[in-house]
């Protein structure tokens, strides 16, 4: 059966609770997914079950909620599937099952947390900001999965005193913070008034980026392995 | 009377593209860019500390950008032989202020163009003039910019012990040049450095961390003193030193003095001088170098395992092949059995697979096809390894030795390299290279400047 559900946590776990004994299970929020003239159960969420679920999840392993989490936020079209095959085996076998690293529903799950926090880890290095007259700083930018709130952390720590953007243009959502308080909020599109400077401090870096170069050595595979071009489009130095 | 609300439009110290430009050129073969080690609080104003570092953007030459690689000055008053920027070369002089190296710093960090700032010097004048003024701009910007990110700083060999001591509470990371891996190939071509001027103050600097470290432990003192440690850097293939004796320095700098990294730049020959070699070091050199470094520092090695003092490393394959290949009768290892050491010590496999090995045998026998679909590399390991008593490589060793082999030829990275090892491109001729070419090549003979 193919169970369609509302894309939230407590959508998901509902969703898990029906499908849980069928052993054919497809559960996803992307009616994409959907083939031809298949007729998808209806997921309708429960909050009062999706909770009991998790708590009953969270008795097996402590650390679940932040793998469903990730696996929530990948950006890969079956990772819904596979989070619920990942917990469905931890809630067979009762206990944490994260190093049983032989398994498919452990070794794909892992593949994809780890995906959602090297994402993370390389936009701490990739995201860049565009400095505002307001001297706010913005950055757009479209990752593979749905992080741009999990960025905030970091650049709130070393930034305080700057209100900042983080625009995740592909979702259509940024994460917002005002030099106080941040939050998340639906962006379509930003209009904004950059800086008088801006524009000179964006061609000291394109010129630092050439300088730095060493053109004899040529490895063009290797930045590209390292810094994928679908990340170049908000980097000054690369577009 | 609203004169206090005036802001001017530009920034008075922005550096000008032509000095950014000469003073990042002149900068950029240092080969450290690394950003790590250091975990430095933001406590008001801009930046913090990365502890695992963090790549920023990558050049099309496949090198990171994490920090702000510059010179305060190129002018140097010193003649090394290998270097571009020796008094007696014509190239193009700039100098920076301390106020557009901090502007600089600072607004690029701002828009998180870099992780931090790595400063270098050419010496100005004497040793201790430049220092002071590197001492001057680290200064500056963390007491009067309020930055708290990254600060490599290159140390002066022959400056004022005492105004190293004051860098080091400033930045995060010192390093000293090693330059030539013996006292002799000093003498020949960097005549006024010695092997004492450039570890000297690394050893002085081991020593005062360590005292700090404990005052602060006790605290009777607060505040930072070079968190990120040392790390230092030598030019290889200039002068005749095998690797073996590079690779014994190596381990007696990691040993006794705690540096944190060495790194190795291959030497190019451009400077026509009768000193100096007319053949390149091969790129493929460099890398087992490191490789062999990694086995120093990762993998529980000791140099005396891997090569002699006059020998140098294996081309065709990399040293833990080497080791392994030397050394058959500690093979075939069982993977359900053999412990974390004896995995470490397989071809092919490095520290993530040897954890998610024993990770995954708590649960369950591994047989090859799990090593396959928990994706374990096993173009080399497998014949080193027996899989739940099966084993899958190469019957005999010299068809092992082949397949090594090509395994190394299969990857693209290293592919490249190998044509280093073809004798004809070995010596380069004066008419092959181009101007820019030259330029670079020039530069490229030492990270030190």
């Amino acid at each position: 059966m193919f169970y369609l559900f509302d894309g939230s946590e407590n959508g998901f776990l509902t969703a898990f609770l029906l499908a849980f004994q069928d052993k054919n299970a497809r559960i996803s929020s992307k009616s994409a997914q959907l083939l031809l003239g298949q007729e998808p159960v209806f997921v309708r969420t429960d909050d009062d079950r999706a909770q009991r679920a998790k708590a009953r999840l969270l008795s097996f392993d402590n650390g679940c909620h932040k793998d469903l989490n990730a696996l929530l936020r990948c950006g890969r079209e079956d990772n819904e599937q596979v989070a619920f095959e990942y917990l469905r085996f931890l809630a067979q076998k009762k206990r944490p099952v994260r190093g049983m690293l032989a398994e498919p529903a452990v070794y794909r799950a892992v593949e994809y947390i780890k995906k959602v926090g090297l994402e993370i880890h390389h936009f701490h290095g990739f995201i860049r900001f565009i400095e505002c007259e307001s001297g706010a700083l913005y950055a757009p930018f479209e990752p593979d999965n749905d992080i741009c709130d999990l960025l905030v952390p970091h650049f709130r720590a070393r930034l305080p005193a700057f209100p900042f953007v983080l625009h995740d243009v592909k979702r259509k959502k940024a994460a917002v913070y005002d030099g106080a308080n941040a939050f998340l909020a639906p962006l379509e599109k930003a209009e904004i008034m950059i800086s008088a400077d801006e524009s000179a401090w964006q061609g000291l870096w394109k010129k630092y980026y050439s300088a730095v170069n060493i053109p004899s050595r040529e490895r063009l595979k290797q930045m590209r392995g390292y810094m994928p071009a679908r990340y170049w489009k908000y980097m000054p130095e690369r577009s | 009377m609203f004169d206090f609300l005036f802001v001017p439009l530009y920034n008075i110290d922005m550096i000008t593209q032509e000095k950014l430009t000469i003073l990042t050129e002149s900068a950029k073969y240092d080969v450290s860019c690394s950003s790590s080690g250091s975990a430095r609080k933001n406590a008001g104003g801009v930046g913090n500390g990365y502890i695992a570092g963090c790549c920023h953007s990558f050049t099309p030459d496949g090198r990171c950008v994490s920090l702000l690689k510059i010179l305060l000055s190129n002018d140097c008053v010193y003649d090394c032989k290998y270097c571009p920027n020796r008094v007696s070369a014509d190239v193009p002089r700039a100098t920076a202020t301390p106020d557009e190296i901090c502007e600089l710093t600072m607004d690029f960090y701002k828009r998180n163009y870099i992780e931090g700032l790595f400063l270098s010097s050419a010496v100005t004048k004497n040793p201790d003039f430049t220092m002071e003024q590197l001492l001057l701009v680290v200064k500056k910007l963390r007491t009067e910019y309020g930055f708290h990110g990254y600060i490599h700083l290159k140390g002066i060999p022959k400056a004022d012990p005492a105004l190293n001591r004051s860098a080091a509470l400033y930045a995060d990371r010192m390093s000293y040049n090693v330059e030539l891996p013996t006292e002799k190939s000093l003498k020949l071509l960097a005549p006024q450095k010695s092997k004492e001027s450039l570890l000297l103050p690394m050893k002085t600097l081991t020593r005062e961390r360590a005292q700090f470290v404990e005052e602060k432990r006790k605290k009777q003192v607060s505040g930072h003193f070079l968190p990120a440690g040392q790390t230092t850097q030598m030019i290889v293939g200039a002068t005749p030193e095998a690797d073996g004796q590079i690779l014994r320095l190596t381990q007696a700098l990691y040993r006794k003095m705690q540096l944190k990294r060495v790194y190795y730049s291959s030497y190019v020959p451009v400077v026509q001088d009768s000193l100096l070699p007319d053949k390149c070091t091969g790129q493929l050199r460099e890398h087992r170098l490191y490789q062999a470094d990694w086995l120093l520092r990762f993998y529980g090695f000791s140099v005396e395992e891997i090569v002699t003092e006059g020998e140098n490393l294996a081309l065709e394959y990399d040293p833990k092949c080497a080791w392994a290949l030397k050394n058959m009768h500690l093979f075939p290892v069982e993977i359900n059995r053999a412990s974390l050491e004896e995995l470490l010590r397989v071809p092919g496999i490095g520290g993530r697979s040897a954890q998610k090995i024993i990770q995954a045998r708590a649960y369950t026998t591994l047989t090859f096809e799990s090593l396959v679909k928990m994706r374990v590399a096993l173009k080399r390991a497998k014949h080193f390894i027996t899989c739940n008593g099966k084993f899958f490589g190469a019957k005999n060793e010299t068809a092992v030795r082949g397949l090594l082999i090509s395994a190394e030829n299969g990857e693209n990275a290293v592919q490249e390299n190998l044509f280093s090892l073809l004798p004809d491109t070995g010596a380069v001729s004066e008419k092959k290279i181009l101007f820019s070419d030259r330029q670079n090549a020039l530069s490229a003979l030492t990270g030190e400047l």
